[in-house]
């Protein structure tokens, strides 16, 4: 078959034309069979270029376009619009990557020319085999789920319910909220949190377009982009949804407590039966089986007898609940952990009773908190009248954690204000090593703290002990830290010290990844699609990741980010159907039989095995097109579309074009 | 019998020869062997790594190489010669260069390292080889409420050489409760006693041995327990200069980790060193 | 050889074993001078001369008592969060000082090397009183005397020899020490 094939050599400016002879090369092209033009031009992608290739597939015939530039992830998309705007199917096109693989590769300009005439010649061979693929249609099914109820999966509920599209919200926790709804202010223009978080999760409550399943997680996906079918186990909270009016009696008349070490970090109380935080929602309460009376002993039943509705609204029989879904994306937002700040035992905390976390502290400050607001030491009573705040625990750290966890250095800053605030008289340091306060109205933050009098000793803390070497630190905590300003170690006595420690990613994010059928980072965040222009989608097509569970990063950046994921989502719904890349294996079904090798090989479960028919088959939509089923089958009878042995053995012959004598085709299918 | 090969180091042989002596006496006690490797020579402490890296790497070499022919593990009381040899011994490992210079050296003394053995300091061999709950039930003596500061010191923790916690380690401590004492709670068990600083910047090192003192006496110590002889030295022999300097009345005696061992398994003082110290160490006499 | 290389590159190349991160990698945290229990006895702080190697200070560096009074207690190793081997860095820069015989007048330590290397060399074991004269007359003649005193007490609990170990194979030992580095003359 003889087909006319326009090959293009760009010049990409000096970038390859500086090594490579693109006219050369463009003559020599010329001369080969099949090819009907062969044209250099300096810079391909232009429009000008464009309408090179549009103008000769009209005017010239073309069957076949090559443009030998640089790399496809640049420019093959460029092209094939330009293809098919011409005419011409954008899967007869092949580009043959003259930059990356070779201009930019070497200084000897003769090997260069060489090489690309190697690499054009062998997309020409190649692309004389494609066939003309057509994308392949997803419906994409109206309802999302968001995994994680914080502020990222709050706002991307939000976005999504107010277009008109329905979202389930799962959140594990028993109230949506996250930990937003554990600060008290926040930075910079320290707003109180929970006033402009409540707001938002009444809306998700209220919301007619957001089914909540919260005390609720998810147990497994299946499916693909437009059709993930999701089972939920809903845990029995022993209350009944129905019934319940919230009035709390329940609460108030449990006899037991327990510290809460979720909610008040440790510093707190709750009872058996609770509500993890009074602006909780949903407002429905939860028993805590581990520590209730009846569940252990068979005793108490107190929330029972006093529930003033009709039926009661305790049910000690109820059960889990599995609830199964269809969706068309999912979004996941499960949020961040705190580093455990005992894996630096030099900081003293544990062993030394005025060390405190940070979130310890956030709860410390809030005023509905343990202390109602007032800043106190461990005894609950003494106010300190010196604080010390300890920034990089455990983060820009080789032993713990490489990466800044951004945050930490705004919410110091925070707590240096909300002491100066509470404390007038007190004494605050902050010991940093860099300040990183980059965010609008961030540094004119930094600002006023200096203006608060605060005392920046710039200076990785060594160590906090109590160990007193003069007088003045004896009964204190000593901050030991090299103030480099200064160039003086200094031994800095202090009533309390609060550690900012690293943002972590949660403990399961690697079980919860692979749920998903995504990845992990090194660091256990999960990984997005591209680091700058795709921060929300992930490399599974249909799921999207947003706020802390992806990197460390604050209120407004995770409401960014929930609102594009939401908008992605939206534009993607709102098409109804969405065109996925040919690019795909499939079973000659005919001829298949039935080893079933390629069905453990595929790493996205994208084949399935038809017990009846005793053959395998490639779920297209779920297909990334990778090639190792291809690869793996015994007989040969996966096809890789765009990838077939023709096409494939084409081009190999084609960069051998000067050495071989004459075609050594392999006879293949 | 458990046998290692045992390398007592210079300090060993004169200045600290209570710690020898009260090494073998429990070790003995406790069924283990501590062959001394023959003629071995001196680590080279610090002082060959100001000097030349290679040439230091292979002073240790030579007595890990005499260890090796025996095929016993290698023990070294002392904490200098024990991250030395521990050091020397896992870079050999990991670097075929090195070990090539080093085996071309070693050649000259028709010796040859390969790196088989492993390198313990001699508090490990107690703890890890003997296991307390043995070292519980032989211990016939035990030192009922005697307050003892386990003192670590630098080189036995640091550098790091696994995930072991090189902040808070508690096994000495742990020690110290098997043979029935009682541990002293303070902040400075980790800190440098000042080495070998004692002799080249004097000053240093005397600050730093008083603030171990100072705080072990603040909280009430009746003895501190080493596990290196410089260690025991800068803190014992040098703690009346100390007294001088700062003023202050320090009479707290210093004792290796295995006199006070011995004593609690019942063997005789004057067989584990006791009554060559320079700070009294009467206190001890109730347990005889 | 070395003479286009700058004095950070040549401390740089000194560490033979590269155990730790480049000392590029500092971030001049001031970790090692927060733990350092040497640090008021320096006249520059571990972390200072960090930068000051970085800036190719190499006069300042040298006659700097600093790393003289480092006593490798590896406190700054296990905290510093660049990973950088600090303690090796203070043994590099002593051997480089040696090596060129450049360091601040009066420091104890580099006599104090020079005299247990050659013990070394003549006996194979360390022997104190040798190394005693490198240090005692330094002291003022207060701690001299304190230090004669101490040394009598240690002599009369046994704890002092006046007579140096050998090694028997002492010959083979300085054999294998010359293929080392050619030790200069007999010890």
């Amino acid at each position: 078959m003889t087909e006319k094939v326009g090959v293009y050599i760009c010049h990409c400016g000096t970038n390859i034309a500086k090594t490579v002879d693109v006219v050369d090369v463009a003559t020599w092209a010329g001369e080969q069979p099949n090819v009907e033009i062969a044209r250099e031009y300096k810079f391909m992608c232009s429009s000008l270029g464009q309408d090179l290739i549009e103008e000769d597939i009209k005017e010239k015939g073309l069957t076949r376009v090559v443009v030998a530039s640089c790399s496809p992830h640049m420019h093959e998309k460029t092209f094939r619009t330009a293809c098919e705007r011409g005419g011409l199917n954008p899967f007869f096109f092949e580009m043959a990557n003259i930059r990356e693989h070779d201009s930019w590769t070497t200084d000897d300009k003769e090997a260069a020319t060489q090489k690309a005439k190697a690499l054009t010649f062998a997309a020409v061979e190649r692309v004389i085999h494609h066939q003309p693929l057509e994308p392949i249609p997803v419906d994409i099914n109206s309802n999302t789920l968001v995994v994680g109820g914080g502020i990222a999966g709050i706002s991307a509920a939000l976005e999504l319910a107010d277009a008109g599209y329905h979202v389930y919200l799962v959140e594990r926790e028993p109230s949506i909220g996250g930990h937003m709804a554990q600060l008290d202010k926040t930075f910079p223009t320290l707003d109180c949190s929970a006033c402009i978080l409540t707001p938002k999760m009444v809306d998700v409550g209220q919301h007619p377009n957001i089914t909540l399943l919260t005390y609720s997680e998810v147990e497994a996906v299946e499916g693909y982009l437009g059709t993930y079918t999701v089972t939920v186990r809903k845990k029995a909270r022993y209350v009944d949804e129905e019934h319940c009016t919230g009035c709390g009696i329940c609460i108030e008349k449990c006899p037991f407590k327990v510290i809460d070490n979720v909610f008040e970090a440790g510093l707190g109380e709750r009872k058996v039966i609770y509500r993890p935080f009074p602006q909780s929602v949903p407002k429905y309460p939860v028993i805590d089986t581990e520590n209730c009376v009846y569940f252990q002993r068979g005793k108490c039943k107190a929330c029972q007898l006093f529930c003033p509705t009709e039926p009661n609204s305790i049910d000690f029989e109820q059960e889990d609940q599995i609830i199964q879904m269809e969706v068309g994306n999912i979004i996941l937002a499960t949020g961040y952990d705190l580093f455990d700040v005992g894996k630096i035992p030099q900081y003293g905390y544990g062993k030394l009773a005025n060390v405190f976390t940070s979130l310890e502290f956030e709860r410390m400050v809030n005023a509905s908190g343990p202390t109602d607001g007032k800043i106190v030491m461990r005894d609950m009573e003494t106010p300190p009248k010196s604080v010390a705040i300890v920034h990089c625990v455990g983060s820009r750290d080789e032993n713990y954690h490489k990466y800044c966890s951004k945050v930490c250095c705004m919410y110091s800053l925070k707590f240096a204000h909300l002491v100066h605030e509470r404390i007038p008289e007190a004494e605050v340091y902050n010991c940093y090593i860099d300040m990183r306060t980059p965010g609008k109205g961030y540094e004119e933050f930094y600002d006023r703290l200096l203006e608060e009098g605060t005392h920046f000793i710039r200076g990785k803390v060594a160590e906090i002990t109590d160990v007193a070497r003069i007088p003045q630190e004896e009964g204190k905590l000593v901050v030991q830290v090299a103030d480099t300003l200064i160039g003086k170690q200094r031994r800095i006595p202090v009533d309390m010290v609060i550690l900012s420690p690293a943002m972590e990613a949660k403990p399961d994010s690697r079980e919860v990844s692979q749920l998903f059928k995504m990845g992990c980072d090194f660091d256990g965040f999960f990984v997005e699609r591209h680091p700058k222009l795709d921060p929300v989608a992930t490399m599974t097509e249909g799921i999207y990741v947003v706020g802390a569970c992806q990197g460390p990063k604050d209120v407004p950046e995770s409401v960014a980010q929930g609102a594009a994921a939401a908008a992605r989502v939206a534009s993607l719904i709102s098409r109804g159907t969405v065109m996925m890349e040919p690019v795909r294996a499939s079973i000659n079904q005919e001829e298949c039989s039935g080893c079933r090798i390629c069905n453990n090989m595929c790493p996205y479960n994208a084949i399935i095995f038809h017990e009846d028919r005793q053959v395998s088959e490639v779920i297209t939509a779920l297909c990334q097109g990778c090639g190792t089923c291809v690869a793996a089958c015994p007989s040969g009878i996966i096809t890789g579309a765009h990838f077939t042995n023709d096409q494939l053995f084409s081009q190999i012959e084609g960069i051998l074009w000067d050495v071989r004598t004459e075609s050594e085709l392999v006879p293949g299918d | 019998m458990k046998q290692f090969a045992y390398y007592p180091g210079c300090s060993l042989e004169s200045l600290s020869v209570s710690y020898d002596q009260s090494a073998l006496e429990s070790a003995k006690a406790l069924d283990i062997e501590l062959k001394e490797i023959i003629d071995w020579n001196c680590c080279g402490a610090t002082s060959y790594f100001h000097a030349d890296e290679l040439l230091a790497y292979t002073l240790v070499a030579r007595n890990l190489a005499i260890a090796e022919m025996d095929g016993l593990d290698f023990v070294a009381p002392c904490s200098g010669c024990y991250k030395n040899a521990y050091f020397t011994n896992q870079y050999l490992k990991e670097d075929p260069d090195l070990a090539d210079h080093i085996n071309y050296a070693l050649e000259a003394d028709n010796l040859h390292l390969e790196g088989k053995l492993s390198v313990k300091h001699l508090i490990e061999v107690f703890i890890d080889d003997v296991g307390l709950e043995s070292i519980k039930e032989k211990v016939n003596h035990p030192l009922k409420d005697l307050r003892v500061a386990a003192y670590y010191g630098c080189q036995l923790v640091r550098p790091r050489k696994d995930g072991e916690n090189v902040e808070d380690p508690q096994f000495f401590e742990d020690l110290i409760s098997a043979i029935g004492a009682e541990n002293v709670n303070y902040g400075n068990k980790m800190r440098c006693c000042g080495g070998s600083l004692i002799m080249t910047n004097r000053a240093a090192a005397l600050d730093m041995v008083y603030q171990l003192l100072l705080d072990a006496d603040k909280n009430q110590t009746d003895v501190i327990a080493t596990i290196c002889p410089l260690c025991n030295v800068n803190l014992e022999a040098y703690q009346s200069q100390v007294n001088q300097e700062y003023k202050s009345k320090f009479k707290i005696p210093v004792m290796y980790f295995t006199q006070l061992l011995g004593l609690a398994l019942g063997i005789e003082p004057d067989r584990l060193g006791i009554g060559k110290e320079l700070v009294s160490a009467r206190i001890l006499k109730q347990f005889e | 050889m070395e003479a286009t290389l700058t004095f950070s590159k040549e401390i740089a190349n000194l560490l033979y074993a590269e155990h730790g991160n480049p000392i590029r990698d500092c971030i001049q945290c001031g970790t090692c001078s927060g733990s350092c229990p040497a640090v008021e006895y320096m006249d520059h702080s571990p972390r200072q001369l960090i930068a000051m190697i970085g800036a190719d200070m190499k006069e300042e560096v040298m006659e700097s008592n600093t790393y003289w009074s480092c006593a490798s207690c590896y406190q700054c190793n296990v905290r510093c969060p660049a990973g950088i081997d600090i303690a090796g860095m203070m043994y590099g820069l002593k051997r480089y000082s040696m090596w060129r015989e450049r360091y601040k007048e009066g420091l104890v330590g580099p006599q104090f090397n020079e005299s247990f290397m050659k013990m070394i060399m003549r006996t194979g074991r360390s022997f104190e009183p040798v190394l005693a004269p490198t240090y005692v007359f330094k002291l003022g003649a207060k701690d001299m005397f304190d230090e004669a005193m101490m040394a009598t007490s240690l002599f009369f609990k046994g704890r002092m020899s006046l007579i140096p170990k050998r090694i028997k194979r002492i010959e083979d030992f300085r054999k294998m020490v010359k293929r080392i580095i050619p030790f200069g003359g007999d010890a």
